[in-house]
């Protein structure tokens, strides 16, 4: 069977877990590019949150969601600590009719797939699985003990290493300068080692970057770079004698980290006419830690002392800023561009770690066998264009 | 007691490059912090504070958005602050940076204590905080561990030092400027409330037209000192990956670690 050449572009979730999975075909000879080191990015910034009923994908996306979960479960299954799950369970707040309604189709769904779920009304049972959390003004909470979050780095690292396994080549501290194009095909890239390669595929999976990688073929890849401001709360009795859920809100989710709470604002609740939340800006600038605004702040204060008011006196432990790259509609762009050889698979947002193992395997399959699916079509770069 | 602490902000990132014609470092390539070892002086200004009343007030020399340290020291607790900052007073040695200090502390009112980091974690050089005492005319102990304070004898403060183990109480006479060690206490942490109420807090900021101080003796021409020679560190990623098992890892890192143990 004739070989097909396809460099990726970055070594996130998104190029790690499509270069695993184009590895399955034994046709594939696959390169990925980092230019820093494998899931150190944008993906190391992510909370990893894959829980089975909360509002940050669609329902209508629950295949992708339980496909990404199941995933993870089995690579932690393989290898403790590959996929870095730490089963917390989740707790997602109904704070109106509408949200009650998803979290109980999400019940369902979960239940349907064999795990457990319940949607709690009776306040004092919430206050058992959360002691910190204000039940006023609330009309319940879905509650699963199954999930939690898992590590973004340890799993691209971990599918990297499973890509290797199968013939890929991971090649990191290598930036890629020049994408060659001839008659509007791809047929390569260059790189900062002064190297080039041929490909029948380049894919960018450079997420927040992407912006700049698409003008390297003239295609104007059409995302913002929300802000992701998270902050590292160390609680007032600097330990918590429960376990803090995965806790989700419309407007901000927190988890524990360690000792600590990670809080941060919900991607979906970022407002792409705001410039306060969204722009178009250069990740290279971003500092590893701190960077966060003001406003965000005043933000999480108003939030928690209304919320979750048994942590608003917690400690700032650290905080740091990362750019989410969405397009308008926070859904993915995956698959051709108007330049031919040219993939795309990147505004995942702040849903790269769930997202990526249903994108992956059905991208892969578009570029191994030209077969597309229903999820390819959904999230096609055409769709955005006009 | 009313306490002044002086901090210095520096480079987050060890990633900070150097000027090849001035050898100063250049630090607007990285995102600025407290000096760890000012944090360790704001917290023992913090339990003086909560022991004797009075106000703690923090000062910083520095480019305007050393602002934000400044309101970072507050929501760590300190009342008050001051920014010193003049292109005027920029680039100076210890000796420049001591004098725009002293006067600036002169100039904002009366302290009984002054406080600052050991070291910072940048320049280590160790000086400002004895230089300030100098141009103060006041006492000075450097790399103290802690503080003890007994109001029966309000005019005087034991520095605690430790040295080879051992721990000597250093006691002088109020005004004094005492240097704390990086590590010697817990710095309390920030919340969301005290950092929100830092950005209400008054800070006032001097330049040299408010200090009045000669202009051959800040910044660069007041620096009888220069750096004459500075590098970048060199060297690289050293890091070797190993595959295997646990167990099989296990194995060969034994077998590293005793093979260097034969370089020995």
């Amino acid at each position: 069977m004739e070989k097909k050449k396809i460099g990726i572009i970055g070594g996130g979730i998104s190029g790690t877990c499509l270069g695993y999975h184009l590895s399955l075909y034994d046709n594939a000879e696959v390169i990925v590019f980092e230019k820093d080191t494998i899931g150190g990015a944008s993906t190391a910034k992510s909370a990893g949150t894959v829980c089975l009923f909360d509002d940050s994908l669609k329902n209508r996306y629950w295949d992708v969601r339980l496909y990404g979960f199941e995933s993870y479960l089995k690579m932690e299954a393989e290898e403790k600590g590959s996929a870095g799950f730490d089963k917390t369970g989740t707790l997602v707040v109904a704070t109106n009719e509408q949200v009650e309604a998803t979290i109980k189709t999400g019940i369902a769904l979960a239940k349907a797939a064999g795990y457990s779920g319940e949607y709690i009304t009776d306040k004092d049972r919430i206050k058992e699985i959360l002691p910190d959390i204000s039940t006023d003004n609330i009309l319940g909470a879905g509650y699963t003990a199954d999930d939690g979050y898992f590590d973004g780095t340890m799993i691209s690292n971990t599918y990297a290493k499973k890509m290797q396994k199968n013939g890929g080549v991971i090649k990191t501290g290598v930036k890629v300068t020049e994408v060659v194009v001839k008659d509007n095909k791809v047929t390569g890239l260059k790189t900062s080692e002064g190297e080039e390669y041929e490909f029948d595929y380049v894919v960018d999976c450079t997420g927040p970057w992407s912006k700049f990688t698409g003008e390297m073929v003239g295609v104007d890849v059409p995302i913002w770079h929300t802000k992701a401001e998270a902050f590292f709360l160390c609680p007032p009795g600097k330990k918590l004698n429960y376990t803090f859920p995965v806790l989700k809100y419309p407007e901000f989710y927190g988890l524990r980290a360690g000792d600590n709470i990670f809080i941060c604002k919900s991607h979906l609740s970022m407002d792409l006419n705001n410039p306060m939340h969204a722009g178009q800006w250069d990740p290279d600038k971003l500092p590893a830690t701190g960077g966060t605004d003001d406003y965000f702040i005043d933000f999480l204060l108003d939030q928690l002392e209304v919320k979750v008011p048994g942590i608003v006196d917690s400690g700032l432990v650290s905080s740091w800023l990362s750019y989410r790259a969405e397009p308008k509609d926070f859904l993915p762009i995956l698959g051709e561009t108007p330049v031919e050889g040219y993939i795309l698979a990147t505004g995942y947002g702040g849903n790269g770690v769930i997202e990526a193992p249903a994108a992956s395997r059905d991208l892969a399959k578009l570029i191994m066998r030209g077969e597309s699916t229903p999820l390819l079509e959904d999230w096609a770069f055409k769709r955005l264009l006009g | 007691m009313d306490i002044a602490v002086l901090i210095k902000q520096v480079p987050v990132s060890n990633n900070v490059s150097v000027d090849p014609e001035t050898h100063a470092l250049i630090r607007a390539s990285a995102e600025g912090m407290i000096n760890p070892a000012d944090l360790n002086a704001i917290e023992e200004a913090m339990v003086l504070k909560e022991q004797t009343g009075g106000k703690v007030v923090v000062f910083t020399m520095g480019p305007p958005d050393a602002e934000k340290a400044l309101r970072e020291a507050m929501a760590h607790g300190c009342d008050e602050s001051c920014l010193i900052t003049d292109r005027a007073v920029a680039g100076g040695d210890t000796i420049a940076t001591a004098k725009v200090l002293a006067e600036a502390i002169k100039k904002y009112g009366k302290f009984d204590l002054i406080l600052s980091g050991a070291l910072s974690a940048d320049g280590a050089t160790g000086q400002v905080g004895a230089m300030v005492a100098e141009c103060l005319g006041i006492p000075h102990v450097a790399e103290i561990q802690s503080i003890q304070y007994d109001e029966a004898v309000p005019d005087k403060i034991d520095a605690v030092k430790k040295v080879y183990g051992e721990r000597f109480h250093v006691r002088c006479a109020l005004p004094a400027v005492l240097s704390v060690n990086f590590g010697s206490n817990v710095p309390r942490l920030a919340t969301l409330r005290s950092t929100r109420a830092a950005k209400n807090k008054p800070l006032a900021t001097y330049t040299n037209a408010d200090l009045k101080l000669p202009a051959d003796q800040v910044g660069i021409p007041g620096s009888p000192t220069a750096v004459i020679d500075s590098f970048e560190p060199t060297g690289g990623r050293m890091a070797e990956m190993l595959e295997g098992t646990p167990e099989e890892l296990a194995v060969k890192l034994k077998n590293m670690i005793d093979e260097e143990k034969g370089k020995l």
